[in-house]
């Protein structure tokens, strides 16, 4: 096993109190991301 | 006397007017393509218009959450719910039946185009019917191809899936059996990834392993276990898009090098560009892009079978094979099918509209279309076999080309002509793919990643591996796995169609 992620990252992303506002963050900008429009490519400028 | 004759006359044109406008909707397939699109049309149009469903399946299913079934973290029967009753509620028409054969002209007997089903419900198990319509969504999905795989079977030769429900449910079964074991002191062998050199769905494999090792870890026999990823990809974290560059916190990474740390960070090994052939008890077979022919031991494996088409048959209105013509292995939508080598290909290739160009009431959304190529690079072995992933195309495209394709019909039947305004190509579209990396509410993982387009568009972002930065980045955390839950409840509430459904994009 190699250590790739170190204590203090892996606090980060186990502390509940932070991970919360990361969800909240994270939902935004996946429902961003996802319900931010999809189109075709086949005309000029897409 | 005159009166009746009139009145009877006026009646029957009426009705023949309503005929005319009644548009009927066959959907084959119940999966999270065809109940998008089953649900979409039956919100948007009247009661007039008949939305019928056919599928095999007689429960709907969220895949996504199969995974935590194959560890024993949820039960099989928390992610589905029978469609039967809700589609009799709705006002939808459903047949549990698969499809064998179409006729997209009609027959001699049958003026209308139709399919042919066979019944697989218990009652009418056997018989066949003809179904016809006047629009046709093709949602039947993939085809799970085992046989392509010898040996390759879920449940035998310590080999299993989590591709179904039922497949899971083995997975959880074998693995506790294991674990049992690793508790008495054995030492175990552990080999996840795909089983076939074509194969796709890389990530679910990559959620299956992390969700296997945590897995492990909470029943304390981690230290007993050596965990392999064996893949058909180049490197890590191609996933059969080609990879991607992502933006990791304030870092832009390489999803191979963000898939490289979580790997070794949790003690597991790799094996990559490895196309497995043939699995026998313990055994798993491969063939590396290098042309060696390798194995490797396990005492418990999931590994992807490659998808395939359903082998459907067309004919014409004389009864003439046709099939060339709606298939081609999936089904032939409006992409460009046309031989270039992997530096011509772009994202003008991928459908927009998933309608078949030669029968143009006839769509495909979801993963039932024939995929203009892979995604990733293509590469052989020395020995001339081709090792690289299929392209995959997940939940999320799948619902946002079925709502697309059901916009259309919906707006074709409403301007009695055809409408197809609606697009979504993937290279124009994003995806989220929050893959769990353990279950918990406080102990879980989740490594959410976004990528926008799904394609790699590299004439639009030359400098960042085709993919735009910002809509294509990595997250590792607990907040993954709420975020996971979360659509995992979502989804199905969505699917039941419980009040404002709608409101939840796909």
């Amino acid at each position: 096993m190699t250590q790739r992620i170190s204590k203090f990252k892996r606090f980060v992303m186990m502390n509940p109190i932070i991970q919360f506002f990361k969800f909240i963050f994270l939902s935004i900008k996946v429902l961003l991301i996802v319900a931010g429009g999809h189109g075709g490519t086949r005309k000029e400028g897409y | 006397m005159i009166t009746v004759i009139f009145c009877r006359h006026l009646l029957k044109y009426f009705r023949c007017q309503i005929q005319r406008a009644m548009a009927k909707i066959v959907i084959l397939g119940a999966g999270i393509s065809g109940h998008v699109a089953a649900s979409h049309l039956r919100r948007k149009l009247d009661k007039t218009h008949e939305v019928v469903v056919v599928s095999p399946n007689s429960n709907y299913q969220w895949i996504p959450s199969n995974i935590w079934v194959g560890i024993g973290r949820m039960k099989s029967k928390e992610i589905l719910f029978p469609l039967a009753p809700l589609y009799k509620k709705k006002g939808i028409g459903f047949m549990q039946a698969k499809v064998t054969s179409f006729y997209p002209e009609g027959d001699n007997e049958t003026e209308k185009p139709f399919v042919v089903a066979e019944y697989v419900s218990a009652e009418k198990r056997g018989q066949t019917e003809r179904i016809t319509y006047d629009y046709l969504i093709n949602a039947t999905g993939p085809k799970l191809n085992f046989e392509a795989t010898e040996g390759l079977n879920p449940g035998t030769n310590k080999a299993y899936s989590v591709c179904t429900y039922t497949h899971a449910d083995h997975a959880n079964e074998g693995l506790q059996a294991l674990i049992a074991e690793m508790k008495k002191g054995k030492e175990a062998k552990i080999v996840i990834g795909t089983g076939h050199a074509k194969a796709t769905c890389q990530g679910a494999a990559f959620e299956y392993i992390l969700n296997v090792e945590q897995e492990l870890r909470r029943q304390k026999v981690r230290d007993k276990a050596k965990i392999t990823w064996i893949s058909n990809e180049y490197e890590l974290g191609d996933f059969g898009m080609d990879g991607m560059l992502l933006s990791y916190g304030s870092n832009i990474m390489k999803s191979h090098e963000m898939v490289e740390m979580v790997f070794e960070d949790r003690n597991i090994n790799w094996i990559l560009g490895a196309g497995v052939n043939k699995i026998e008890d313990g055994l798993a077979h491969y063939e590396t892009l290098n042309g060696e022919h390798n194995s490797i031991e396990y005492d418990f494996a999931m590994l992807i079978p490659s998808f395939s088409g359903h082998g459907f048959k067309a004919f014409d209105k004389h009864n003439n094979d046709i099939t060339e013509k709606l298939f081609k292995g999936f089904m032939i939508v409006d992409a460009d099918y046309t031989p270039k080598p992997y530096e011509d290909w772009t994202v003008q290739d991928w459908p927009e509209t998933y309608q078949n160009p030669n029968y143009k009431n006839i769509f495909a959304p979801g993963i039932a279309f024939a995929p203009p190529h892979s995604i990733s690079k293509p590469r052989k072995s020395p020995n001339g076999t081709e090792i690289f992933p299929a392209p995959p195309r997940t939940g999320m495209p799948s619902g946002i080309t079925a709502k697309l394709v059901a916009d259309n019909i919906i707006d074709s039947i409403k301007n009695k002509k055809e409408f197809l305004h609606h697009k979504g190509s993937m290279g124009n579209m994003g995806a989220a793919c929050i893959a769990s990396a353990g279950f918990g509410m406080t102990k879980g993982s989740g490594v959410s990643i976004t990528t926008f387009p799904i394609v790699p568009d590299y004439k639009k972002y030359p400098d960042t591996m085709g993919r735009k930065l910002g809509k294509t980045f990595g997250e590792i955390g607990l907040a993954g796995h709420w975020l996971k839950l979360m659509l995992h409840y979502a989804f199905i509430y969505k699917a039941k169609m419980k009040p404002f459904w709608y409101l939840i994009p796909e």
